[in-house]
């Protein structure tokens, strides 16, 4: 297992940087999470003022993505839901990779029940389909943004227990963290300096590429009405209420999941690029 | 656990065989109606158990009393009644010559059978005021009553009144309405679905349609396939494409693309759903009658009439749907849009336009929780809502939950404002959403006032005839909506739309809603 | 053999124990009542606590865990509290559609990642393996209720090939196993694309070009045999996506399999139907699991080997 420090994770994002497809993929989600910061400076018009005469227009001068039922500019609410789409689902894999560190670590570090316990619990979780792990959190925690991203979290949280506890248990007998235990580190030494950080690598990728598919997953959610609240636009919300005028106004649905796509796309080639660059072993993102 | 898995697995034997079977076949003599997208799931043809129930168990159960659109009654299984001057008994006269679909003979003795059957199940409100039936003759029965019911011919003509063979209903027991489903009706229950369709035959022997449609005798087509389709624009798009024949409930966002193909034909009715945003009068700031009021005239029904549903429908000013005499009330207790004097109101109340646009009182922004349901309808509603509400300077923040979970959150009492719906065509509506002993839900607006429950007592219970009965709960209904608790926003039609190529129907329906009585009267198109 | 699966399907025994007390918390952590579902206009409080007390809906949580585990245990699943229905019934109507969809959807994206895999792999870090890789990792980008809508869109209503929604004929199939199995695709011709790489890489794969096999037949019979253990452990891995993978697919080609049961019961809180899928789902995937590395012992001869 290659031992990744800081230096040669930064190092790496320059080397995946450095491929066709990684500066590709790289400028568009840098074009992406810009857009998302300063929606709000970028955007010509409200997202949520009503135009309701002027709703369904075709793409124009004025209004380039055309606008909505209500007669919103479908290219502000498209920038404006790159906003919620992309902080749910990173705040939600926050929530996984921090809370499925954790557990992976403990489980991985301290072995015995409580592991045989988490890995059970991990194995069933995963094989669940996220959107109904989600749907079915969601029912409990109610409707909104918070709720959403506690439940994207948890659906996906057994990847990243998984993952983090075959590193540990990779690691843990290696030389040199045998030698660090024998001159006498206590487990939190061990598990904080020599560990974690060893399994944060493989980790940190597996976040990126999970963020693309909470993506989906938060549009997809979007799709069944939760989530963001009216008239706060995220990626699903704009292709829920598309789906309505599929034929009067086909761009409503289009464009958002066109927007999706391309954004998760993007993430998984970056992702590829890192893996290369990080040259972490390739199967890893299946784990 | 080997019962069931070896029931799934059989399952899954039996219905991989019926697809390979089944070729998609569309004759002349068979039509492909899709349900309405409230009605998909009905687990049972069942009009005693069940608790919803599709437009189809009005092709297999015939009722004895019909309604036309102007909620008249009119003989369909029962050919005349009488009600005693007491509202203590009423006698029916049945039709002769009708059987059901397994041959037993329709006639007194099936209503005696029958009535017992509802005891302990969920429908069992609709025959509580009836202490007996009494078989006067072959075709005559009586209803002796434990009290006066004037809602008894409206029970009579609901769907739940659909009435059953008891023999087979006794005999078949869970099963019934799933494996076999035994009515009078112009069609048989040939196979069922759940979930997905339910394959009607055409019943030769009918000959006792009700009188409100064209066609009395057997229905014209051979076969009704009623499919069942949950999502809005799927069913839309099996209309346009030709896969289905006719959706018997065209989505509102679909009304005017309907309109425009040239082989769509739409026809609408006056439906029985009312839709209205509610008002907690026990919570800031609706405590204040004023603001309340405000709020209800910050509602512009014709704009929401135009820009969401395509001007199809109606704009609604009373809680109760138009077509009910309880809801021809004074003018002046007629909830509709005026601006102005929801903003003097406010400045009254003492809520003072602030920078942004939103009033401020003694530094408090008016700022309001708005509950809606997660559907798209509801959404899309609400967001119009919450822009108008702005425009007066009210801001509403917008909560979506869904339809079982926002039940249980009005229950807690919390909620400030909702967008709603309901479906019914009857007064006692005003009774179920407002009666103080309903608090949190149904009665969403936590409304009790004395004045209210003395007009409830008397329309509830204190009406010995019909006419008594309107007067009461017309009554009511106006002292209600004096109290500003609700504002009503928008009344749906039914809109049902066909392939002029494949099906005709009538220009015009003498029905409360779809059923036998317009779908008796389709044709194959010439 | 016999004995390794024998210990294994003991093993299950506390697992389904511990899951069927976790589904059946979790539901009843939803906030909500079924019983609001069931009354009508008009119908009075004492009809309320004759509908609670039909459904067992007024004892403890514990007993009712009780009784809902015996009734499972003795093969009875419950009655349906909005549906009014046995459960069994409920769910021997839904499964088959989703059993078609599923087996469809797994056998479309098992075939085309491991001949796209292959492909990519014997062409690697070429234009092919590219465009490929790039192709498949688009499809499984797209939310799969927008490409079915997308779909319909183009082939049902533009060109007239496919019927737009229905689970009565083999045609109505094609648009949802698409959709559905476009999602699978990318990660079965990741794994196969990267496994055969790796097994390339084997000594005795060397040994075989040594000896001067046919480089096809070494691909082929030798590397792709070995490369195939990854890629069921993953399929065997994500069995429960048969069952429940589809959900969004499923309300969109209207049918009406497990996913929009389980869905509509949610939403009903109809728990009895609620818990039986969820239950149902976790058994396939427990049996998923256990015939995986049944047959990944079966084809790793030194598995075989070590398991006598």
């Amino acid at each position: 297992m290659k031992v990744g420090t800081f230096d040669t994770r930064s190092g790496a994002i320059a080397r995946a940087l450095a491929t066709p497809k990684g500066v590709i993929a790289g400028g568009w989600l840098f074009l992406v999470v810009f857009v998302a910061i300063f929606a709000p400076y970028l955007t010509p018009y409200d997202y949520d003022i009503q135009n309701l005469p002027n709703a369904f227009a075709p793409p124009s001068a004025a209004h380039w993505l055309g606008t909505d039922e209500f007669g919103r500019d479908l290219l502000t609410r498209i920038m404006y839901g790159a906003r919620t789409s992309l902080s749910v689902s990173s705040v939600a894999i926050g929530i996984s990779v921090f809370c499925g560190m954790c557990l992976g670590a403990a489980a991985g570090f301290f072995g015995g029940w409580f592991d045989r316990a988490v890995t059970v619990a991990v194995d069933l979780t995963w094989s669940f389909p996220e959107i109904l792990v989600a749907l079915i959190l969601v029912a409990i925690m109610g409707p909104g943004v918070t709720g959403t991203m506690i439940a994207i979290g948890v659906a996906y949280l057994a990847q990243f227990t998984r993952l983090t506890r075959a590193q540990i248990m990779a690691i843990k007998s290696e030389t040199f963290v045998e030698a660090s235990r024998s001159l006498g580190a206590g487990h939190g030494y061990i598990l904080f300096r020599h560990l974690l950080p060893n399994a944060l690598t493989p980790v940190i990728v597996a976040a990126m590429l999970a963020t693309g598919d909470a993506i989906i997953l938060e549009a997809t959610l979007g799709f069944f009405g939760l989530g963001a609240q009216p008239p706060t636009p995220s990626w699903g919300a704009l292709m829920s209420s598309g789906t309505a005028q599929l034929f009067k106004a086909p761009w409503i649905i289009i464009l958002p999941g066109v927007a999706v796509a391309v954004t998760v796309f993007a993430i998984n080639l970056f992702g590829d690029a890192l893996v290369r660059a990080l040259d972490v072993r390739a199967g890893l993102r299946e784990a | 656990m080997n019962r069931s898995i070896r029931g799934c697995l059989l399952a899954t034997g039996v219905s991989l065989a019926a697809m390979v079977s089944m070729a998609p076949s569309v004759f002349a003599q068979e039509a492909v109606i899709v349900l309405a997208s409230n009605e998909v799931g009905q687990p049972m043809y069942n009009p005693i158990k069940g608790t919803l129930l599709n437009t189809a168990n009005s092709m297999i159960y015939d009722r004895l009393v019909a309604q036309d659109a102007e909620r008249g009654y009119h003989p369909h299984l029962a050919e005349s009644w009488e009600e005693a001057e007491d509202g203590m008994a009423w006698t029916f006269k049945l039709k002769q010559g009708v059987t059901f679909h397994n041959g037993e003979p329709f006639n007194a003795q099936t209503i005696v059978d029958w009535i017992p059957l509802f005891e302990g199940s969920e429908n069992a409100y609709l025959v509580a005021a009836i202490e007996k039936v009494e078989k006067l003759d072959e075709h005559t029965v009586r209803f002796v009553m434990k009290h006066p019911d004037p809602n008894m011919l409206y029970n009579l003509a609901s769907a739940f009144m659909g009435v059953p063979e008891p023999k087979a209903f006794v005999a078949l027991g869970d099963d019934f309405g799933v494996t076999e489903a035994v009515g009078t009706g112009p069609y048989r229950m040939e196979s069922f679905d759940i979930g997905l369709e339910t394959v009607l035959v055409r019943n030769e022997d009918y000959t006792w349609g009700t009188p409100l449609a064209e066609n009395t005798g057997p229905a014209k087509f051979e076969r009704l396939t009623f499919r069942e389709i949950a999502e809005d624009s799927t069913a839309y798009l099996e209309l346009r494409t030709g896969g289905v024949d006719v959706l018997l409930s065209v989505p509102s966002d679909f009304l005017p693309e309907v309109k425009q193909e040239d082989d769509l034909k739409l026809l609408t009715i006056q439906g029985r759903e009312l839709t209205y945003m509610v008002m907690n009068v026990t919570k800031e700031p609706f405590t204040d009658i004023n603001v309340r009021q405000a709020a209800a005239l910050a509602i512009n029904q014709q704009e929401i009439l135009d820009n969401i549903y395509n001007g199809v429908g109606l704009a609604a000013d009373t809680f109760l749907i138009s077509a009910l005499p309880e809801a021809k009330i004074a003018d002046e207790h007629r909830i509709s849009y005026d601006p102005d004097k929801a903003n003097a109101l406010l400045e009254e109340a003492g809520w003072k336009m602030g920078p942004d646009g939103v009033r401020m009182k003694d530094g408090k922004p008016l700022e309001v929780a708005l509950w809606t349901q997660s559907d798209s309808t509801f959404r899309r509603l609400t967001e119009v809502v919450q822009a108008q509400l702005k425009a007066v300077g009210i801001s509403g923040q917008i909560s979506t939950f869904d339809s079982a979970m926002i039940r249980d959150q009005y229950k807690s009492g919390e909620q400030q404002m909702a967008v709603r719906s309901y479906i019914w065509d009857n007064a006692d509506i005003v009774d179920w959403f407002f009666g103080a002993d309903r608090l949190g839900y149904p009665n969403i607006s936590m409304f009790v006032d004395p004045k209210a429950e003395e007009l409830r007592a008397a329309a509830m219970t204190g009406s010995k005839s019909s006419a008594e009965r309107v007067a009461n709960f017309t009554a009511y209904h106006e002292y209600v909506l004096s109290q500003f608790p609700v504002s009503p926003i928008y009344q749906p039609v039914i809109g049902l739309g066909y392939n002029t190529t494949r099906v005709s129907l009538p220009d015009s329906i003498n029905a409360p809603d779809i059923n036998s009585t317009v779908l008796i009267d389709m044709a194959p198109a010439e | 053999m016999l004995g390794y699966i024998f210990r294994r399907l003991l093993l299950l025994v506390p697992v389904f124990l511990a899951v069927s007390v976790v589904i059946f918390s979790i539901i009843h952590l939803i906030p909500g009542d079924p019983i609001d579902n069931l009354l009508k206009i008009g119908s009075g409080p004492e009809q309320r606590e004759i509908i609670t007390a039909r459904y067992g809906l007024d004892k403890p949580l514990v007993v009712q865990y009780w009784i809902w585990l015996s009734g499972v245990l003795q093969g009875d699943l419950g009655t349906a509290i909005v549906a009014r229905r046995p459960v069994a019934d409920l769910i021997a109507q839904a499964l088959p559609h989703s059993l078609t969809l599923g087996l469809c959807a797994l056998a479309f994206s098992t075939t085309f990642g491991i001949v796209l895999g292959v492909i990519a792999a014997l062409n690697r870090d070429k234009f092919a393996d590219q465009a490929i890789m790039g192709g498949v990792l688009l499809g499984s980008t797209m939310p799969g209720f927008w490409l079915g809508l997308l779909l319909i869109l183009v082939f049902s209503v533009w060109l007239g090939m496919f019927p737009v929604s229905g689970a009565r004929t083999w045609s109505a199939l094609v648009l949802p196993v698409v959709t559905v199995g476009l999602g699978g695709t990318a990660l079965v011709a990741r794994v196969t694309r990267v496994a055969m790489i790796e097994a390339a890489q084997r000594d005795f794969v060397m040994l075989l070009h040594a000896k001067g096999m046919r480089p096809l037949r070494i691909n082929l019979r030798h590397v792709l045999r070995h490369a195939l253990i990854p890629v069921v452990t993953i399929l065997s891995l994500r069995i429960g996506w048969i069952l429940g993978g589809a959900v969004t697919v499923e309300v969109v080609f209207a049918r009406p399999g497990l996913g929009t049961l389980l869905i509509k019961s949610l939403n009903q809180h109809d728990y009895p139907v609620v818990q039986a899928c969820l239950l149902i789902l976790a058994m396939a995937v427990m049996l998923g699991t256990l015939i995986g590395d049944v047959i990944q012992a079966a084809m790793d001869p030194r598995i075989r080997a070590a398991l006598g």
